[in-house]
């Protein structure tokens, strides 16, 4: 498990801050809304990361994992960390609505964590509109899609339409090619995907309405962006508020993550700075004998805890 | 015998079926469009109280409407000049119009109900705060309504009472609602509402924003949508006037109609969003206001007298029809302002000329599916000019053309997974091209690949 921990660290640490933030925003409103006897929905695929957590931190039992991949789901069946987890083969749009069928998952709570690795598409908001239909009261749902802008029309002037397309009437009518460019596309995707999920969920007039939790824009080789929210029930709807409102809650991002990818020998001498005492500086990091981005020295040093086998590594 | 106190059967409605039968039929939007409308015949008013035809040329620069909607509150605030103490305290809270008060000069509002039907559409604590200006100064009021205590108080009467108040800082109106009803709360969570409530204002008040208005919503103005058909070569909308007296008054008519964009080449349904589709139908304004849009329905006659049900072969057609009169109950306007009360009798006169106008159109498309290729040449050649500068012209012109020897076709029809047909859109240059352009260009290249040269 380590093993794949530091790759991840390695190669994805962007993505490994994200999955921080995450876990520790689902911990939270597990206390509040007394999520530990909360089903567990997501793509596992061979790694289960996400669902060691769930069981680790959340302390759910029961998760489904859909695999559409016929060798991926193969190699799920053989990796899967628990014998709790129910695998599904096929793509999400089918098979989400299996999870109906499982004995006694409606009367659960719901964490659904769809992580695309596609960009957001047809497929991506159809389930949307499932799980925000469909999720029991108290469920918290996240979806993962990259904004990699190329995705969204080769061209920045068709990328507006394109967003129209798949996102309907929340899309500005003056929304520009600007706001689509590579640097802005995370961050509008974010609000944009986060307008439709409310839109959705008055139209359907959902006791509870919702609560959005959840922003995160992160650049892990491309730009990607999570989006969540809590589905409380009617009555839990201030202890929902409560948790996400408070200067604890760092699931509510605006600027893009960029947490570095860093060598053994660099992280040794950033470890001397520990805790931070001010700002790390870009002049600091030269003085250490090497150099890094500013957004990178920033999202470090603010997210640095959120590297999860930065201790191990550095031990 | 009936005994004396047996002798009447009470009717007098009850304040709570009141309130609830009033706001049931009308959609939460409407009812912002009413506060809206009182705010532009304030201004309208200040500002010289024309006719509205097209060519008037009243400048509403000076005036601003602005609109926050919040999951905890409404707030709609004007510079229009506000409401007197005196209409406030004798007919502004009636229900209804009295019959001995003055119709106002080529106004929106004509019940006298819009207002109250609003506020109480959108929450239960609601103030409305007004500075009109005195005798050179100003001088201001605040009518408070707490509606729960309203609607269960004993007394008899209805009224609500006037307090004192600081004045606003132009002479106008502020409503404050907090308190939300369900309707309000839901509509005002989803920035869906809030976008296409910029749209509908963006249309409909696109005669007052044209003239200088500003609406804002959320802080942020919203821009009119510029009204356009297309001319050119053999195409010319037409653009007429009349004018016809009702029990003595003037009732100023307008009849614009012609095309405002090509016809689509195929009359498919398509599941993607169609602009052109969009807007298409009639528009019938009164006083400035845009009560229907894009109608498509029999309410303007399609589908009825000899006149086809609307079908997508039509779409590019726009046509408008602008009443104006300085009293606005002569107009076909319904109460919510959203429809044409189809009995009117100045309505039932112009739909003859609206269905002269419409079947020019139908019949072009019916024609222009022998000649397309020609009928695209000639409409490529027209360019949008704003209904404001078009020439007037008794009847719409377009062109007939004589169809060429059909060269034998073939169609081709087939299905792929949308994915994959986006991915060859995207790689042909637009993620976005039509299916049809996709097939045409995936054939042309294998053509010239395979075929080669003819
Ligand atoms: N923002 C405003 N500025 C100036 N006067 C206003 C404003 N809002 C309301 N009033 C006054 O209050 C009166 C009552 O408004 P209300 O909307 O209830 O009825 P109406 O506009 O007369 O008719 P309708 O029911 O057709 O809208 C208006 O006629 C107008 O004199
Ligand atoms: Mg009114």
């Amino acid at each position: 498990m380590a093993s794949f921990d530091s790759i991840n660290y390695s190669l994805r640490p962007s993505k490994s801050v994200q999955r921080g933030l995450v876990f520790d925003g689902l911990r939270k409103l597990s206390n509040a809304l007394d999520l530990s006897n909360a089903v567990y929905i997501g793509f596992g695929s061979i790694w289960f990361t996400d669902f060691v957590l769930a069981h680790k931190t959340l302390n759910i039992d029961d998760m489904v994992s859909i695999e559409a991949n016929e060798i991926g789901f193969k190699r799920a069946q053989f990796n899967k960390s628990y014998r709790t987890i129910t695998m599904m083969q096929g793509m999400s749009q089918d098979k989400l609505p299996e999870v109906l069928s499982m004995p006694g998952y409606l009367n659960r709570p719901w964490i659904v964590w769809l992580d695309y690795d596609s960009a957001l598409n047809e497929g991506v908001v159809q389930d949307f509109q499932w799980t925000l239909n469909n999720a029991p009261p108290n469920s918290v749902l996240l979806f993962t899609f990259s904004a990699t802008q190329n995705a969204y029309g080769d061209k920045p002037v068709q990328r507006p339409e394109r967003l129209r397309s798949l996102l309907g009437d929340v899309v500005p009518d003056d929304l520009s090619k600007e706001d689509c460019s590579k640097e802005n596309l995370p961050s509008v995707l974010a609000k944009l995907a986060m307008d439709y999920l409310k839109s959705e969920v008055a139209d359907l007039a959902r006791p509870g309405g919702l609560i959005e939790a959840f922003r995160v824009p992160y650049f892990d080789s491309v730009g990607m962006v999570t989006v969540g929210a809590v589905l409380p029930a009617v009555g839990a709807v201030p202890a929902a508020r409560a948790v996400v409102s408070t200067g604890d809650w760092k699931c509510l991002v605006d600027e893009v993550i960029h947490a570095p990818q860093l060598t053994l020998r660099e992280i040794a001498a950033l470890q001397s700075e520990l805790p931070p005492v001010g700002a790390i500086t870009r002049t600091r990091v030269q003085e250490l004998g090497f150099d890094l981005q500013d957004e990178q020295i920033q999202s470090f040093q603010k997210y640095y805890k959120y590297l999860p086998s930065f201790a191990e590594v550095v031990v | 015998m009936i005994p004396e106190n047996r002798s009447k059967a009470d009717a007098n409605p009850t304040k709570a079926f009141f309130v609830r039968m009033i706001t049931r039929d009308i959609t939460l939007e409407d009812c912002i469009f009413d506060l809206i409308d009182n705010s532009i015949d304030g201004a309208w008013e200040l500002a010289g109280g024309q006719p509205m035809s097209l060519d008037d040329n009243t400048d509403l620069s000076p005036y601003r409407i602005s609109i926050n909607v919040q999951n905890d509150g409404f707030l709609i605030q004007d510079n229009c000049g506000g409401i007197t103490l005196d209409d406030a305290a004798d007919y502004a809270f009636t229900f209804g119009r009295k019959d001995t008060a003055e119709t106002e000069n080529f106004s929106i509002g004509v019940y006298g109900i819009g207002m109250k039907r609003a506020v109480f559409k959108i929450g239960s604590d609601i103030t409305i705060h007004s500075t009109f200006i005195d005798e050179g100064k100003p001088s201001s009021f605040c009518v408070p309504i707490k509606v729960d205590e309203w609607l269960t108080s004993k007394s008899e009467d209805w009224d609500f009472d006037i307090e004192a108040a600081p004045d606003l800082p132009s002479a106008g109106v502020k409503i404050q609602i907090s308190n939300l009803t369900e309707v309000a709360l839901r509509s005002f969570e989803s920035p869906r509402f809030i976008q296409n409530l910029r749209r509908s204002i963006s249309r409909d008040y696109a005669l007052h924003l044209h003239r200088g208005l500003a609406i804002e919503v959320q802080g942020k103005p919203v821009s009119g949508w510029a009204i356009e058909l297309r001319q050119g070569g053999d195409f010319l909308p037409m653009r007429a006037t009349f004018t016809e007296q009702i029990q003595d008054e003037d009732v100023h008519v307008e009849l614009l109609a012609g095309m405002a964009a090509a016809p689509p080449d195929s009359s498919e349904p398509s599941d993607d969003f169609d602009d052109a589709l969009n807007r298409s139908g009639w528009y019938v304004v009164c006083n400035g206001r845009i009560v229907l849009a894009a109608d498509k329905t029999s309410v303007t006659g399609w589908g009825t007298e000899g006149w086809p049900q609307w079908h997508p072969q039509y779409s590019g057609f726009m046509g408008l029809i602008v009443f104006a009169s300085r009293r606005a109950d002569l107009l076909p306007l319904t109460t919510t302002k959203r429809s044409v009360d189809e009995t009117s009798a100045v309505y039932r006169q112009f739909r003859p000329k609206m269905r002269d106008a419409t079947k020019e159109w139908i019949s072009y498309t019916n024609a222009r599916k022998q000649v397309r290729v020609e009928a695209v040449k000639r409409e490529e050649f027209t360019k949008s000019v704003p209904i404001f500068e078009i020439v007037p012209r008794a009847e719409v012109a377009l062109p007939r053309i004589a169809p060429t020897p059909k060269i034998p076709e073939a169609n081709v029809l087939y299905s792929v997974p949308k994915a994959r047909m986006l991915k060859l859109a995207s790689a042909l240059g637009n993620i976005n091209m039509a299916y049809k352009d996709v097939g045409i260009q995936s054939f042309e290249y294998t053509y010239s690949d395979l075929v080669g040269e003819e």
